[in-house]
């Protein structure tokens, strides 16, 4: 009893750290510049693919080569998608409409070009590390562990940016007061790009990541996108320490539901939860910027 | 645009539709097409009065709509009530649910409204196969399969000749549109507007926003289930699958197309978009493509959709500007 | 206004499907199949086992003199709507000679298709389409199945499952299944078998599709140590990440998938990591080694054509239009649709492995030259160990057990 407690305990953690990375990203484009991304889960399988053809190289064979080539390929597609795409709408009243319905169209570009260009099968990554740790009748492989702590570290690494950089600064300064930060000479316009460019970039690594555990499909980002809906308004939207809080609950509420009720009420419990909160608290766990 | 000219733009669309038969009428799969086309549209027109007009950034109009067919077919069958009837008792059911999920959520903020609507969207599905499902009578995981064909006085409406059913869905399309014209003219409409334009101004005035957003939401969602009894009663039978990402992403494409909350553009974005859909079908998997990339395009080069390109033509002529 | 009429009236006129001419002396065959969405792979299975047919008719002459010309339909996610607009599209308008589809709407196609009378075979597996079928025999008398249901096919695994050369250390099973209606009928059928038997069903779970973080339904697992896990979850990504995590720290189970061993990446992907799976195929050419000569031709011409082994439905799709087209070439009128139908119904087909027999239902019964075949991976690669109904061993492969059993 106590190991199978230690076990779902376990998978709640690594759930919760995926979700965690997944709804960082999102929940900052939030609390920067209000705009929903509709094509948060395509990103995701972006990174996947750019992976799965990086690996298709000859002179690529580890995983960090990987992740310092398709950083800047995805940081790039960020910004463009934000400066051609999104930053046109901002002039408009009912802007936060037009960006859902824009990047709605572009979710279902992207994901059916996927489709097109690789097929309609899933597509593998090798696995970046091998084994575990065993005990008597308890394992925890070193993928999972790796996995969860490159999603902490890419969190942290995140937080260290906002704290300690100037574009970091910058980005907490709009999300902040979007007109005081103007007024004293921050280029907002910049600052909403440069903010697309990085929440892609987390989402495109989380791809990277989990591609080799859970694979890669055309379809597979529109999982990933509700679940980091999910937990980015359960922590309050734009709150990175409540998204961070919430991720990890929602991991252990699905692992111990799925374990003791059975799967197919995880989402229904996970929802129900998710609307007691906010009726209780409108603005979700932490919902002002953190 | 003043409320004549929605009026007329409204009487040119149901008069070319209502001629549409004269020429498709032998063909039942155009028909067939051009009923579902009446169908959404009105399921899109309530989408964009409570997206375009009031501002609530509903995502749960897919949900309301399967809710609906489901229900009027399960009262229906369960309870031998003529599915004339079942069609606005499923309206009504659809309503109640819309003011369940309308009372906490009204309170929330765009975002967090669109999350929990949509959360709404993706609950249905395991609540309709699962245990819940099987015990009110859906089907579970089968569906239901056979679904009494609609039948008013005596006569009885089959898939197999279609156009009699076209006049039905249009005359209810007709009275649909109506209602939406009026609410969006009436104290309602002005109240939205006012609520769009400032919030805290409108209720300093005592309009009360939630009254209004409660009201326009139980409508939209009376009006959706019960074009949700139409569709099972046509169609005759009903699967979980209509929940899948299609036909929210088609609803999504209608409002791009006719412009967001520019009535009567949704029913013109409705005829267009399915049309499109069909013509792009022999693509395959670039047909999806090719929707995607309009979207993007239309949302970019013509935001208002039609009804705002032709806005902008009429607005050349300095008098005509209507606002 | 008349500007905006103008532009209106275009867009009207646009509704208008460009219906091209097409050429008299070709008899046109409708193919509905999803070709975008989540089911594309599957539809692009039957496609190549339809092309085949079809190209192999052509090259040969045609039918009666006439080319094939197959009509493609998009069903997407098969909302009844699109069904309904399938059957309407192709046998309405197009007024194609027969259909040939796979996964067409477990129900729903039979009620679409059945208004009209093409000839229309479909790979629906599923017991709701015989139900329906059976509500109107005579109206739906054009309707086919080329497989038989999920229950039967649950049977059949039930008896290759016991008829294993290899002691089960006790008698606990557990069930997992998809929460869709082939899911559901699998696992009610075995859950019934194994109790029947004496079993004890320790666990039956439904779980969602996109489901990939199985630790809290092993966590169960392990403290149960099953001789029998079941699982039927037809898509890749969740059963090779069922099978990873299990295989993390296995309990001595016999894993059976079902006809989830076939999604072709299981096997790519996993290779021979996948050894010691077992699955079924109903409607199957047993691989690697064909039971006759014709049916060794016909894997080898299918390899040359795509490249690959067949999946499942592409020979089962295949053998549709063959058994249709012979059916016309008897009846000598492609058009007179009923005698068609009639004579399907009554004689049969004579196949690569032998007779296909349709029963009074219209369902490709499994049996006799055209049974189930049960696989196991073997070598990275699916090898057919039994065949059933009758449950017998297939040729000289063996049973082997797998190498996570500690004995």
């Amino acid at each position: 009893m106590v190991i199978e407690i230690a076990d779902v305990i376990i998978s709640g953690l690594i759930n919760g750290s995926v979700y965690a990375l997944m709804a960082v990203g999102l929940t900052l484009i939030y609390g920067v510049s209000k705009a929903f991304n509709f094509a948060y889960g395509s990103f995701y399988s972006l990174g996947g693919y750019i992976a799965f053809l990086l690996f298709g190289l000859s002179f690529i064979n580890n995983y960090f080569l990987v992740f310092l080539l398709a950083a800047p390929i995805l940081l790039v597609f960020g910004f463009f998608v934000e400066k051609v795409l999104v930053a046109p709408l901002r002039k408009r009243d009912d802007w936060e409409i037009k960006v859902m319905m824009i990047t709605l169209g572009l979710a279902l570009f992207l994901d059916n070009s996927f489709q097109v260009i690789f097929g309609s099968r899933m597509k593998s990554l090798p696995p970046f590390l091998e084994g575990g740790f065993e005990g008597g009748n308890f394992y925890l492989s070193h993928q999972d562990v790796g996995i969860f702590f490159l999603s902490i570290g890419g969190i942290l690494l995140f937080r260290w940016f906002l704290n300690n950089t100037r574009t970091g600064m910058s980005v907490r300064a709009v999300a902040q007061n979007p007109a005081g930060a103007q007024i004293v000479g921050i280029p907002k316009e910049f600052v909403f790009a440069a903010t697309f460019a990085i929440s892609t970039v987390m989402v495109g690594m989380g791809g990277i990541l989990l591609a080799q555990k859970y694979f890669i499909t055309p379809m597979g980002g529109w999982d990933i996108l509700v679940k980091a809906w999910v937990i980015t308004a359960f922590g309050g939207m734009g709150s990175i320490r409540g998204g961070l809080y919430a991720a990890f609950i929602v991991g252990m509420l699905e692992a111990f539901v799925g374990w003791y009720f059975g799967m197919t009420w995880t989402l229904i419990v996970l929802f129900a939860v998710l609307l007691t909160t906010l009726a209780v608290r409108p603005q979700g766990l932490l919902g002002k910027w953190g | 645009m003043d409320h004549r000219r929605i009026s007329f733009l409204l009487a040119v669309i149901w008069t070319i539709v209502a001629v549409l038969p004269l020429f498709f009428g032998g063909t039942n799969f155009i028909m067939h097409i051009l009923i579902m086309c009446l169908i959404w549209s009105v399921v899109a027109s309530c989408w964009d009065l409570i997206m375009g007009f009031a501002g609530i950034f509903s995502f749960g109009q897919v949900a309301f709509f399967v809710m609906g067919s489901y229900a009027s077919a399960i009262i229906s069958a369960q309870f031998g009530i003529p599915p004339i009837f079942a069609v606005f008792i499923a309206g009504g059911i659809t309503a109640g649910i819309g003011i369940l999920v309308g009372l906490p959520c009204l309170k929330l903020k765009g975002a967090y409204i669109a999350l929990v609507t949509f959360a709404v969207h993706m609950i249905l599905e395991p609540v309709l196969k699962g245990e819940i499902g099987r015990a009110i009578g859906t089907g579970g995981t089968r569906g239901l399969l056979t679904i009494e064909p609609m039948t008013i006085f005596g006569y009885t409406f089959s898939t197999a000749s279609p156009v009699p059913y076209f006049y039905l869905m249009l005359l209810v399309a007709v009275i649909c549109s109506v209602i939406i014209l009026v609410v969006i003219k009436s104290h309602w409409g002005t109240a939205f507007l006012a609520l769009k334009d400032s919030q805290e101004f409108a209720a300093c005035l005592g309009v009360s926003a939630f009254k209004y957003k409660l009201m326009v939401f139980a409508l939209t969602s009376f009006l959706t289930g019960m074009m949700g009894g139409f569709y099972a009663h046509y169609v005759g039978m009903l699967s979980t699958r209509m929940l899948g990402i299609d036909l929210f992403v088609t609803l999504m494409v209608i409002l791009v197309i006719g412009g967001v909350g520019k009535f009567p553009g949704a029913i013109i974005g409705a005829f267009i978009t399915i049309a499109i859909n069909e013509l792009l079908s022999p693509l395959g998997p670039y047909r999806p493509i090719t929707m995607g990339a309009m979207v993007v395009i239309l949302v970019l080069v013509l935001p208002d959709g039609i009804v705002g390109l032709f806005e902008r033509l009429f607005s050349k002529k300095p008098h005509d500007i209507t606002h | 206004m008349k500007k905006a009429l103008g532009i209106f009236l275009i867009l009207a006129l646009a509704l208008m499907p460009a219906t091209a001419l097409w050429a008299k002396d070709t008899i046109k065959v409708g193919v509905p199949l999803a070709m975008t969405g989540p089911y594309t792979d599957t539809g692009d299975n039957y496609w190549k086992g339809i092309k085949m047919a079809i190209d192999e008719i052509n090259t040969a002459g045609g039918l009666l003199g006439k080319q094939l010309e197959p009509i493609r339909f998009d069903t997407q996610e098969f909302a009844p709507e699109r069904v309904m607009q399938g059957a309407d599209y192709l046998c309405g308008q197009i007024k194609v000679d027969s259909v040939h589809a796979g996964w067409a709407g477990w129900g729903q196609d039979v009620r679409a298709y059945g208004k009209y009378t093409a000839p229309f075979f479909a790979d629906d597996g599923s017991q709701s389409a015989v139900d329906v079928f059976k509500q109107n025999k005579e109206e739906y008398k054009n309707i086919f199945q080329l497989t038989d249901t999920g229950i039967n096919q649950a049977q059949s695994m039930f008896n290759v499952l016991m008829a294993l050369p290899y002691e089960y250390p006790n008698k606990k099973a557990v069930i997992i299944t998809a929460d869709d209606a082939w899911g559901t009928e699998v696992g009610d059928t075995l859950e019934k078998n194994f109790k029947e038997k004496g079993w004890e069903v320790a666990m039956h779970e439904l779980v969602p599709y996109g489901t990939n973080q199985w630790g809290p339904l092993l966590t169960q697992i392990r403290r149960i140590k099953p001789a029998i896990i079941h699982v039927e979850i037809v898509s890749a990504q969740e059963v090779i990440t069922f099978f990873r995590q299990f295989m993390k720290r296995p309990t001595d189970s016999i894993l059976s998938y079902g006809y989830s061993l076939v999604p072709r990446e299981v096997v790519e992907t996993m290779g021979k990591e996948a050894d010691g799976l077992l699955g079924e195929v109903p409607t199957a050419m047993p691989t690697p080694e064909a039971p006759t000569p014709e049916a060794q031709a016909w894997l080898d011409k299918f390899e040359t054509i795509w490249g690959h082994l067949p999946q499942a439905g592409s020979w089962a799709a295949y053998s549709g239009v063959k058994a249709w087209a012979a059916a016309v070439e008897a009846v000598g009128d492609e058009k007179n649709h009923d005698a068609v139908s009639d004579y399907i119904a009554t004689n049969g087909y004579k196949g690569e492995t032998g007779w296909w027999k349709w029963d009074e239902d219209h369902v490709m019964r499994a049996g006799g030259d055209v049974p189930i075949a049960h696989y196991q991976v073997q070598n990275g690669e699916m090898v057919a160990i039994f065949t059933d109904p009758p449950t017998k061993p297939y040729k000289n492969y063996q049973f082997q057990v797998p190498r996570w059993i500690k004995q």
